[in-house]
């Protein structure tokens, strides 16, 4: 009886609980925005502060070391590149820079600047640009390999600098809109230990200043910075362009898309950079609140080996090309979420040169099943799909790999998922090129349609399918050749050939784009998802 | 013995709740396939993340499987995994411990070094290297559980053991010469099984609770395999969908449960000093 009667209590107990859970969220508003709305007012009154909730910190914000996720979306409000992405789909346009020019052997790009002024006062000159790049290539750090392809920089004089290149780089217009290649104020950055010397990695002392504020040519300037807490922008009082209307962001970290979304739904928040379907679900009927969901540059893959002797029958280019045709892209697309598209091949649907996405009506089973006949497959056959334990911007990479054994299945293709741990073994098979077929995903390193050169034959990805050159020689000779169309219209024509040489043809398959999932308040104007930057705040105004 | 049990089931409800509650679930895995109402595996993008309703009473998944259909199937290997884990733990602690109680001396010392060297670990810490060093599937999970689990056997059989083999019948049968053997099997184990017993039935709960945390982690069976454990940690991604991770985790709640009830009734008629007034 006394066992009952406890088993009782400790029920009404729990259920106590979790109500009391669910009020305290609702009743919590964040005391910083409220003190926000109070401090900046417009004469009508209005709230001239946006806060921004984004999902994870990160470890510096110093330009010339910046690699994660987040640190762009900072870099690039309070400080400008030579270059810039406007727009998520197009290419890099002139920022700092007012003209540019490649050499006849694309050997050499020589840059005007345009007469700015950084948030110190200090002109824009090509003494701070080569400042900048040399720091960051010199300083060692994560980002430092963006800088490979320059040899050298010059100066003829203070609005004009010369890059010389080690090889023809189609890619280094956009190589210099990341945000590690930033303009920064050398005057400002040198008086509190920045150096660009070669020995810059040991002697350059500038990133703890750095970490406090910024020294550059942007619309805004950094105030304050708590790690993993929150970051606040200021609008730039020299700023030498025409400005948006916002006078101040608060970035405030915060990683659950739960509080994200409450936070959003009582304004509290202005931007939500990391809802997921689920808790847009929750927004879907609120007034106040848009949603954009759109691909990111993020790819998941199919990708199978081409060695016979490690990936046995799906080294074969018919079963290869069976698998292609088999899978529902459409079902992919649900299980990844709302804003998922299939790419048309290896160069993901947004960037220059994109062929666009591959049409869901690709499927079809009759023509991959009469595939595998002809290879031989008649009885259908049998193989093991190994997969990680990683997820894809939180799509699992096991359930991609669910999906695609329940699509073979349908072609006679049994497979048969091994789920193994990156650090266990996965990640060293996977870079050696010994697993058989799996299920993958890339993010791309910088903003540019040339990173996805590396999944071509002979290259760093294609080789991990074991994909040699040997295999395919005129595919492997467009890599040169799309490294070395400095001239747009021949880059896209390049990008375009390769595209379509791997739209039938080779062991990957790309079956989707991760989405990002973004609400606002609709008082905003502007809100984009952006890959270069994620998010663009020079772009958005109030209303 | 017969009065005992029968006494037992009339007078301690909780074990009676035990043993209904693991004879539906033992029922529901054997006749998975006539009682779930679809297959398991089989996916149907078209009505994923539904909630419960009349045509799937626990909802669907997000793959659209009908989650009843999987939380009866998933059954299987939880069961399997518990019940085989506990047998072959313990016979192998059982024979172990027995030898080390019994022929004592330095290879006693030796071999309960040997298994203290493996109680050291965190049990889950070591379950999870050995899968993921194995690779994780069904088998190489019951065998993790195996390795972290027999040393705790191995110990309580010795020190039983140790006093058992005092006993003059054992004496006796030295005198009468038997062999060692003979008297380690005849004399010494059957009358120190008990507390292995015991210890065996409240471990089942353990068990089933350890394969479990073990596959949400992801160290189980590959998907699309219907474990509990691997459904609730798909589920936890759908917040506000309870139905998904809510159901499986209901089910592993309540075998847990109801195997340990079974171990405390089994303590309760099985050992003397615990034994209650009936």
């Amino acid at each position: 009886m006394k066992k009952r009667l406890l088993a009782a209590l400790l029920c009404a107990l729990m259920a106590l609980g979790l109500t009391a859970c669910g009020g305290s969220a609702d009743t919590e508003p964040a005391e910083g925005a409220d003190a926000a709305a109070t401090e900046t007012t417009d004469a009508d009154g209005g709230n001239r502060t946006v806060v921004v909730a984004m999902g994870s910190g990160f470890s510096t914000l110093d330009p010339g070391r910046v690699y994660e996720k987040y640190p762009p979306m900072i870099v690039n409000a309070c400080y400008e590149n030579l270059f810039k992405f406007n727009s998520n789909d197009g290419e890099a346009e002139p920022s700092l820079a007012e003209s540019y020019e490649f050499s006849e052997d694309g050997m050499t790009l020589t840059v005007k600047l345009r007469e700015a002024t950084f948030a110190s006062g200090n002109p824009v000159t090509s003494a701070d640009v080569m400042f900048s790049i040399n720091r960051c290539k010199n300083l060692q750090d994560n980002p430092s390999f963006i800088c490979d392809t320059i040899e050298s920089m010059e100066a003829p004089d203070d609005l004009t600098v010369v890059f010389h290149l080690t090889q023809p780089d189609s890619a280094i217009l956009s190589k210099l809109t990341y945000s590690s290649l930033a303009v920064l104020d050398s005057e400002v950055v040198k008086e509190h230990g920045g150096t660009d010397a070669e020995d810059a990695v040991t002697a350059d002392t500038a990133s703890d200043y750095l970490n406090t504020t910024s020294a550059g040519s942007g619309m805004y300037v950094m105030t304050s910075y708590i790690p993993d807490s929150e970051i606040v922008l200021e609008a730039n009082p020299n700023y030498w362009r025409q400005a948006t209307n916002v006078d101040k962001y608060i970035i405030k970290i915060q990683p659950d898309s739960n509080t994200q979304m409450m936070g959003l739904s009582t304004g509290d928040i202005d931007v939500a950079m990391n809802m997921t379907d689920d808790t847009m679900a929750e927004l879907q009927s609120a007034e106040n609140v848009e949603l954009i969901n759109a691909p990111t540059k993020t790819v998941g893959f199919v990708m199978m080996n081409m060695d016979e002797s490690i990936g046995g029958p799906v080294a074969n280019p018919d079963v290869q090309q069976a698998i292609r045709l088999a899978l529902d892209y459409a079902g992919i697309q649900t299980i990844v979420g709302e804003g998922c598209v299939t790419p048309y091949s290896v160069i993901q649907d947004g960037f220059m040169g994109s062929k666009g996405v591959r049409e869901t009506s690709y499927q079809d089973i009759e023509a991959a099943k009469q595939l595998l006949a002809d290879a031989g497959y008649a009885d259908g056959l049998d193989v093991d799909l190994t997969v990680c334990d990683l997820d894809m911007e939180g799509v699992a990479l096991t359930d991609l790999a669910q999906k695609v054994k329940e699509d073979l299945a349908q072609i006679g293709i049994n497979v048969n998922i091994v789920s193994q741990a990156w650090a266990a073994g996965y990640g060293d098979a996977y870079r050696e090129g010994t697993i058989p077929l799996t299920v993958m995903y890339w993010g791309t390193d910088y903003n540019d349609p040339n990173v996805q050169l590396e999944f071509l034959p002979g290259e760093t990805v294609g080789l991990r399918a074991a994909w040699t050159a040997e295999m395919n020689p005129e595919l492997n000779a467009k890599y040169a050749e799309a490294m070395n169309a400095t001239d747009n219209d021949a880059r896209i024509a390049v990008l375009e050939e390769i595209q379509d040489m791997m739209y039938e043809d080779g062991p990957f398959v790309f079956i989707a784009q991760a989405p990002a999932h973004i609400g606002f308040n609709t008082r905003l104007d502007g809100v984009a998802i952006s890959d270069p930057y994620a998010l663009d705040l020079t772009l958005i105004n109030i209303k | 013995m017969k009065k005992a049990i029968k006494r037992l089931f009339r007078s301690n409800y909780l074990f009676t709740a035990g043993v209904i509650i693991c004879l539906f679930w033992i029922f529901a895995a054997i006749l998975a396939p006539v009682i779930a109402p679809y297959d398991p595996i089989v996916q149907d993008l078209t009505i994923r993340l539904q909630p419960p309703s009349a045509s799937h009473i626990f909802g669907t998944d997000n793959f659209g499987r009908d989650i009843f259909s999987r939380v009866i199937y998933g059954g299987r290997y939880s069961l399997l995994a518990g019940c085989l884990t506990v047998v072959i733990a313990g016979a192998l602690g059982t024979f172990y411990g027995a030898i080390a109680g019994y022929v004592g001396g330095k290879a006693d010392n030796i071999m309960m070094r040997f298994s203290e060297m493996i109680l050291s670990f965190p049990s889950l810490i070591l379950a999870m290297i050995i899968n993921a060093v194995l690779g994780s599937n069904l088998f190489n999970t019951m065998f993790a559980l195996v390795i972290v689990a027999w040393p705790t056997y191995a110990r309580l059989m010795r020190s039983v053991v140790l006093s058992v083999k005092e006993n003059e019948y054992v004496t006796a049968s030295e005198a009468l010469g038997a062999s060692k053997l003979r008297i380690l099997l005849k004399e010494v184990i059957p009358n120190s099984i008990s507390s292995v017993l015991i210890m065996a039935t409240t471990d089942l709960g353990n068990q089933i609770l350890m394969f479990s945390t073990l596959s949400f982690l992801g160290l189980g069976s590959a998907p699309p395999t219907p474990e509990w454990g691997m459904m609730v940690s798909e589920g936890v991604d759908y917040f506000n969908k309870f139905w998904v991770s809510g159901f499986p985790g209901l089910a592993i709640f309540t075998m847990a449960i109801g195997a340990n009830f079974i171990g405390d009734g089994m303590r309760d008629l099985l050992d003397p000093k615990l034994r209650k007034q009936f």
